[in-house]
């Protein structure tokens, strides 16, 4: 090899270098103000979480008092807590097996435009575009065996009325009526948009070729719109996880903290009683389920592409 | 021209003035009753016409209030003047050096106008923090028609076994003897309070504050677990009242669908308020007495459950805030809150202008208590004091024991000691 090629070996190199180093500039411009929002109100928060869980802190000053782990051991052996994984575990059920099933059964009825689908389509959207805590307080009152539906209902049939919201065995399942009527308009939505957009004439072909209705519905119509259903899945469990605003208005969390969800421990044992160090350990070991489910998720997602 | 330019003068200098001189002063509250908040108005407009140099900014925070403080009162822009129900929560900001000590600027007058339980409720270690301005009390409110048809005498409440006696002669006559908001929990503590209370004294609950001798682990505050256990029992609530909330319970009692609640002199209004009719138990067929008294209690049977509110002062709060809340906490002034009948006032004097004989009754009680106990949730501190909520909503429904409601208690208050 001469002195010259090695010389311009050199240049080469010295050019891509510099070719390399333009693009990264771009991009860290690009990306500068996206990684500094991020940074300062997704990772830093809980880069403070996790430093107050360590702490017996009860908001005032600064945390001063190092327990350790011991907010940790707390959480995990609170009587409550596993009260707290079960009914969020059980939401989670609810909302795949139940609620999801049902939103596409509604979407496949209804994914067609007439007068008639765009109807009901919007009757069944509604509960969604409600304020979390304005339906709960609703449905508050529907239970309520006093003074609300429930009182009118079983007058009407003449059965003493039932208070479900204050019996520990039936608030979780009349909890779940009230998720699945809220939240099941809004799957829906997202299957008729992913229906809509199957071909027609793959649906025709099908039909010439003498597949039945529920054929084409198992072959072709669910196969087609599989990441609307990854996505809403994906949306149900993170939505279950998170679930604790519609339970405030209902039962705050009672009877006797029946039905309580993890959210719902947090604000309960965390937020109301100023125990910073322990609410934070609580969302640290939520933030700990969360990826691990998300994780799965993927894995999950992606066994089922190949 | 040359008035035109004196004019011109005259208004820089107002303006500068204005400037200059304008003191602002932020005052934070959580009333909702819409014919106090405008007379607190009202007051703010009036003390501005009297001193130019005042500006009063009244400002109600949210249901979130006491989080919601804890912000507020950290950041830069700390309100001046702030509605506190004193106790646990006024002492963990005394300790964070968030509040400012008033007693250099309040006159003699001004302590004595709030007696000496007015000034404890808000002294910690010896330095005065805050200006006591109502009172209240909880009592059992009772419906003397229901009381009638069950052929329960009022007199026989006195005592614990007559009142649990009381409430089984209610049920027997298909009434239900007592409404409760358990959803709320903070209504179920009232008993858990009173029962440890009498059970042990301002002594016992001292000594088990300070953790001493087992602390709430002590056999009377178990013993109050077992009485409110006791009275579960006997089912004495609504039905769903685990779901309830205070509102709604207030308006089974209201309607005359519950004998008895055990609430504040607030419940008068809001047994209005929430009652289907709107008009709750007429006058004269309502009634209260005191929480009966315990055998072997250690407290006194005069001694009561309530709350002492009033208002402290952030750090950097200005003299003028001072100023103007002892001037709005002055007898006539209060006498005119006392008259529309929003709350029970500290002051003697201005409690004389009340018009509601039920209210007229409580501040007599509350005048010739013994003990007037704050709130556990407030004298506890948040973190004891919801433990305390939690518990008593559990007891009332039967799901813990009376030992592992005394040792929630006191796991609670073991972390805050």
């Amino acid at each position: 090899m001469t002195s010259t090629t090695i010389a311009t070996a050199n240049a080469e190199a010295g050019r891509a270098c510099l070719r390399i180093n333009r693009t990264h500039l771009a991009a860290i411009v690009l990306l500068a103000p996206a990684v500094v929002l991020f940074g300062v109100f997704v990772v830093l928060p809980i880069l403070q979480a996790l430093r107050f869980s360590f702490y017996d802190w009860n908001g005032y000053g600064s945390p001063s008092k190092f327990v350790g782990i011991e907010n940790y051991s707390k959480v995990v052996t609170q009587r409550h807590f596993g009260t707290a994984l079960r009914n969020t575990a059980f939401i989670a059920l609810v909302s795949l097996l139940v609620q999801l099933p049902l939103a596409l059964w509604l979407a496949l009825s209804l994914y067609r435009n007439t007068w008639f689908t765009a109807f009901f389509r919007t009757v069944f959207f509604l509960p969604y575009m409600l304020a979390e805590i304005a339906a709960g307080l609703m449905w508050n009152f529907m239970y309520d065996g006093n003074y609300g539906l429930a009182r009118a209902l079983s007058d009407a049939i003449g059965i003493e009325p039932n208070f479900v919201l204050a019996d520990p065995a039936w608030v979780m399942p009349a909890i779940a009526v009230v998720l699945v009527w809220k939240y099941f308009g809004f799957h829906m939505m997202i299957y008729i948009a992913a229906l809509q957009g199957i071909p027609n004439d793959m649906i025709e072909a099908a039909r010439l070729d003498g597949a039945k209705p529920w054929q084409i519905v198992r072959h072709i119509k669910i196969p087609m719109i599989r990441s609307a259903l990854a996505v809403t899945a994906f949306f149900a469990i993170t939505g279950s996880l998170q679930l604790f605003d519609l339970i405030v208005p209902l039962t705050n969390g009672g009877p006797n903290n029946a039905s309580l969800t993890i959210v719902g421990f947090l604000y309960q044992f965390g937020v109301t009683r100023m125990r910073i160090g322990f609410g934070s350990a609580v969302s640290i070991v939520l933030f700990i389920i969360c990826v691990a489910v998300s994780i799965i998720y993927q894995r999950a997602a992606r066994m089922a592409e190949e | 021209m040359k008035s035109m330019t004196r004019a011109l003068c005259v208004l820089a200098m107002t303006a500068h003035g204005a400037l200059a001189g304008t003191v602002e002063i932020d005052m934070v509250h959580i009333q909702s009753n819409p014919g106090e908040l405008k007379l607190m108005d009202e007051m703010a407009a009036a003390y501005e016409a009297s001193h130019p140099d005042v500006k009063i900014k009244v400002r109600k925070f949210g249901e979130d209030y006491k989080t919601m403080l804890s912000t507020a009162l950290q950041s830069e822009d700390a309100p001046d003047v702030i509605y506190s129900w004193g106790g646990g929560v006024l002492t963990d900001q005394v300790n964070a050096g968030l509040l400012r000590d008033i007693g250099g600027v309040l006159t003699n007058d001004n302590k004595s106008a709030v007696g000496p339980a007015g000034v404890d409720a808000f002294t910690r270690d010896g330095k005065l923090y805050g200006i006591a301005q109502n009172v209240s009390e909880v009592v059992f409110w009772y419906n003397k028609d229901l009381f009638a048809k069950a052929d329960v005498d009022v007199a026989s409440m006195k005592t614990w076994d007559g009142f649990l006696a009381g409430v089984k002669k209610l049920k027997d006559a298909g009434i239900t003897p007592i409404a409760l908001g358990a959803k709320d929990k903070w209504t179920a503590a009232f008993y858990w309070d009173y029962l440890a209370l009498r059970l042990a004294g301002k002594q016992g609950l001292d000594l088990a504050r300070a953790g001493a001798s087992d602390g709430f682990l002590a056999p009377a505050f178990v013993k109050a677990g077992e009485e409110f256990l006791k009275l579960a029992g006997l089912e004495p609530f609504q039905k769903g009242f685990e779901a309830a909330g205070y509102a709604s319970s207030s308006g089974v009692f209201g309607d005359g669908n519950a004998a008895m609640i055990l609430m504040g002199d607030w419940n008068y209004q809001e047994s209005k308020t929430n009652s289907t009719s709107g008009q709750s138990v007429p006058d004269d067929k309502l009634g209260f007495f005191a929480f009966p008294s315990l055998p072997d209690e250690k407290g006194n049977p005069t001694d009561t459950l309530g709350g002492i509110n009033g208002w402290v002062f952030s750090k950097n709060a200005p003299d003028e805030a001072v100023e103007f809340v002892t001037w709005y906490q002055d007898a006539a002034n209060l006498a005119k809150f006392a008259k529309g009948g929003y709350y029970i006032p500290i002051n003697v004097k201005a409690a004389e202008s009340l018009e509601n004989p039920f209210q007229r009754q409580i501040a007599k009680d509350i005048g010739a208590s013994t003990y007037h106990a704050i709130f556990f949730d407030q004298s506890l501190g948040v973190n004891a004091g919801s433990a305390v909520n939690d518990v008593s909503s559990s007891l009332a429904s039967k799901a813990i024991s009376a030992v592992d409601a005394a040792a929630d208690v006191e796991d609670a208050m073991a972390g805050d000691r």
